[in-house]
């Protein structure tokens, strides 16, 4: 051996060493970075082919097979049962008209059209999709149970008090959200011509 | 090594971590549907055997079965294992009242849908098979007398059918309830080759 490659060895085994490093810190960063990127996507994610009308959004295509990987996947891991393309259709609002998040302190109410259907329920969830418990033991409204005036028309008053009318206890909760589900409806898909004049309005009246 | 190849040699590793998030991510998004499949499936398993309908408990803020399931609905489930023989649903319609039925692939995918409004005569009779069972079927067909049966070709050998009513008010849910357990789901042998 000479003394060329002896020093020559001696410098080569930390590069190597170097080398490995970088790789094996790329591969673990990369992986845990694509892994979070995914939790988030998942968490907090819309998917394609959400449809916005007003405070509500809704997916028409969740119920087919003909879904993105995306909005497959936010369902998979949510583990939530989408309604079938025939079954209806379904709307989530967050917040009231003017985009501000739902406040439990606050009363809110719904009115205007609601799209023609068989069927409608409204429902209040927490975020996460369980139901949330309240004195009066009412989860929500469907089109039958709900008080309308002679010329058909009806407003829903979301309140932590009791309303006069049709009242919906908001319940002992810091976060809720509003379902929308529209049964043997006739939407399918011209639902993507909905717009906020179709769809009814959530205005927030006084707060606590 | 000077100043830009130090550089050069980060912004390298940033790419080849940026490759690797992406690949990550990619990969993910489609295996996670597969993973959730399974326990979909073992979650339906567990309240139900194949070719049985069983009604689902109402949600609770304690426990759901499924997040976002609609008060207002009594839900049942039927699983079904196409391996074991097709599988029958009939039930007579009443009229006016909403009954649905969706047929989901393991991983909760629809693949096919309907309510009280398709019945035939005030009946419902749909059998899922594979397309191999089809066929055997199809040739056992008289044809003078044709079947009034709906065949649907599930897409993998697996699955569930939700059928739910509607409880339009509270009071109404035993009713509702009345409607799903008389829906008949049960395994039907199909003659092997």
């Amino acid at each position: 051996m000479s003394l060329g490659t002896a020093i020559a060895m001696k410098r080569g085994y930390p590069a190597h060493a170097t080398i490995l490093v970088k790789f094996l810190s790329a591969g673990c960063i990369g992986v845990l970075l694509g892994l979070f990127v995914t939790l988030v996507v998942v968490e907090r994610g819309k998917g394609f082919g959400a449809i916005a009308a007003g405070p509500w959004t809704g997916w028409p295509r969740n119920g087919t097979s003909d879904i993105d990987p995306y909005t497959r996947a936010i369902l998979a891991y949510s583990g939530e049962i989408s309604l079938s393309e025939s079954e209806g259709m379904s709307f989530v609002a967050h917040g009231d008209s003017n985009g501000a998040e739902f406040d439990p302190a606050c009363d809110y109410a719904l009115k205007g059209e609601i799209p023609s259907a068989r069927y409608w329920t409204l429902t209040l969830l927490s975020p996460a999709g369980a139901p949330i418990t309240n004195t009066a033991g009412r989860p929500g409204f469907t089109s039958s149970e709900v008080l309308r005036a002679s010329d058909g028309q009806f407003e829903i008053t979301l309140s932590r008090h009791a309303r006069p009318g049709n009242w919906l206890p908001i319940g002992d909760t810091s976060k809720f959200i509003l379902v929308l589900r529209l049964y043997d409806n006739e939407l399918g898909a011209p639902a993507a011509a909905l717009d906020a004049a179709s769809m009814p309005r959530l205005v927030k009246s006084r707060c606590e | 090594m000077n100043q830009i190849d130090r550089v050069l040699a980060a912004l390298l590793w940033l790419l080849g971590v940026l490759a690797i998030a992406g690949i990550t991510h990619i990969v993910a998004v489609f295996a996670l549907p597969e993973i959730a499949a399974k326990d979909t499936y073992a979650r339906i398993s567990e309240l139900a055997k194949p070719g049985q309908l069983t009604i689902l408990p109402p949600p609770r803020p304690d426990k759901q079965v499924t997040p976002f399931a609609d008060p207002a609905m009594v839900q049942s489930v039927c699983p079904f294992d196409l391996s074991q023989g097709g599988l029958r649903l009939h039930t007579d319609v009443e009229g006016g009242r909403l009954l649905t039925f969706s047929f989901r692939t393991s991983a909760g995918q629809g693949f096919y849908s309907m309510t009280d409004l398709a019945a035939q005569q005030g009946k419902i009779d749909v059998v899922v098979l594979t397309a191999a069972q089809l066929e055997v079927v199809e040739a056992e067909d008289d044809e003078d007398d044709p079947s009034q049966d709906l065949r649907l070709v599930a897409p993998e050998p697996r699955g569930f059918v939700i059928v739910s009513a509607l409880a339009v008010y509270q009071s109404d849910r035993a009713d509702a309830e009345e409607r799903v357990k008389s829906v008949i789901c049960a395994v039907e042998q199909v003659a092997q080759d």
